[in-house]
């Protein structure tokens, strides 16, 4: 598989973020490991994956960075959304706080909205779809709130799988959308997309440290 | 895992934390939250001295709490921060701590093999370079044999 300095022509950054125990973790194993992680603790800090996708046939490398809810975290964790070019805002379609919900989104997405670009993509995650019985926020009146702030929207579930694909695949392909219009400049600061032209060029920029590396002993 | 250990904490967010942690110390006894936002911030500073300064000031709150989620928050970071320092053996110790206290945690568990693998591949070059004959036997074990020789 080496034929190339990259087998990617982009990276996108993304940033999950949402309340503590909507599944946020999961829906990243979910993603990069097609597994559901039963049981799964409260994160430290922040958690890392990886996955490179196919948007328009460009290879692109997702690099996603999974915050955790826990209050003790929130305020170091804000300067991981920095240079995000998508957000993915996860609440748990079985926990309607007596309103709160609403008023923890829009305290999510005042976050997100002060802390990325205006490019951002931010897409609503309703998480645990598979728990109709349960269900407490209706599709309705998610949909209504996405509606109105312009975030895309989907219910999915970690446990299943289902939508999950979808999230982070459409999230990217509104951020590969905004490259190829224009609206999103690859070279401004924190655009969260970095190009990685895959030119011979760049093999021997590549190649080069590695054996003076290889080298030094 | 060698994105969350190697990651740099932004100078301007170091900072931040650090007026806010010592404007409380002013005041008089700094919160468990400004004290730990400050030493997260300190255990991903490349400078020694800072890694240093965090993991003294992570051991203070993991000595103060009785909470069992914070205490694992902290011994987490304890382990980032050995890391760093290059103290394996310490950074092993809060690890493997933090899968006793949750046996199912995969970001321990990672962080254990990460660190293993760290002093597994450290160690092999260390030997490399003390030098010597052994040096040699040991060089070519680890794939080294070809270019030692032609020197």
């Amino acid at each position: 598989m080496a034929a190339g300095p990259y087998n990617y022509s982009y990276i996108f950054k993304y940033i999950i973020i949402g309340d503590m125990g909507v599944g946020k973790s999961c829906l990243l194993h979910q993603f990069t490991e097609k597994k559901f992680m039963a049981d799964c603790p409260h994160t430290i800090g922040v958690e890392f994956g990886t996955r490179i996708i196919e948007v328009a046939g460009q290879k692109i490398k997702l690099q996603i960075w999974d915050t955790a809810g826990q209050e003790r975290f929130r305020a170091v964790t804000r300067s991981y959304y920095r240079g995000a070019a998508g957000a993915l805002m996860v609440y748990d379609i079985t926990t309607f706080i007596v309103r709160s919900t609403y008023n923890h989104l829009s305290s999510w997405l005042t976050d997100a909205r002060n802390l990325t670009n205006p490019n951002t993509v931010i897409f609503l995650i309703g998480n645990k779809s598979d728990l109709e019985a349960q269900r407490d926020v209706t599709y309705e009146e998610a949909k209504q709130f996405a509606d109105e702030n312009g975030l895309m929207f989907l219910e999915c579930s970690a446990k299943t799988g289902e939508n999950v694909e979808e999230a982070f695949l459409d999230t990217a392909k509104k951020i590969y959308q905004n490259i190829q219009d224009g609206s999103l400049d690859l070279n401004a600061a924190e655009s969260g997309v970095q190009h990685k032209p895959t030119t011979p060029r760049n093999t021997l920029s590549n190649d080069q440290p590695q054996s003076k590396d290889g080298c030094a002993c | 895992m060698e994105a969350i250990v190697q990651e740099v904490v932004k100078p301007e967010d170091l900072k931040k934390f650090e007026q806010r942690f010592n404007e409380q110390c002013l005041r008089g006894q700094p919160s468990a939250t400004a004290q730990f936002e400050y030493a997260w911030c300190l255990v991903r500073s490349q400078s020694p001295s800072d890694l240093r300064k965090g993991t003294l000031l992570l051991q203070e709150l993991f000595h103060k709490t009785a909470d069992e989620t914070a205490k694992r928050d902290y011994l987490f970071y304890l382990a980032v921060g050995h890391t760093r320092l290059k103290e394996y053996e310490k950074a092993l110790k809060y690890a493997k701590a933090i899968q006793q206290v949750e046996p199912g945690n995969h970001q321990a568990r990672e962080m254990t093999a990460y660190i293993e693998k760290k002093m597994k591949k450290e160690g092999l070059i260390g030997m490399a370079i003390v030098g010597g004959a052994a040096a040699v036997a040991f060089g070519a074990l680890a794939g080294l044999g070809v270019a030692l020789a032609k020197k």
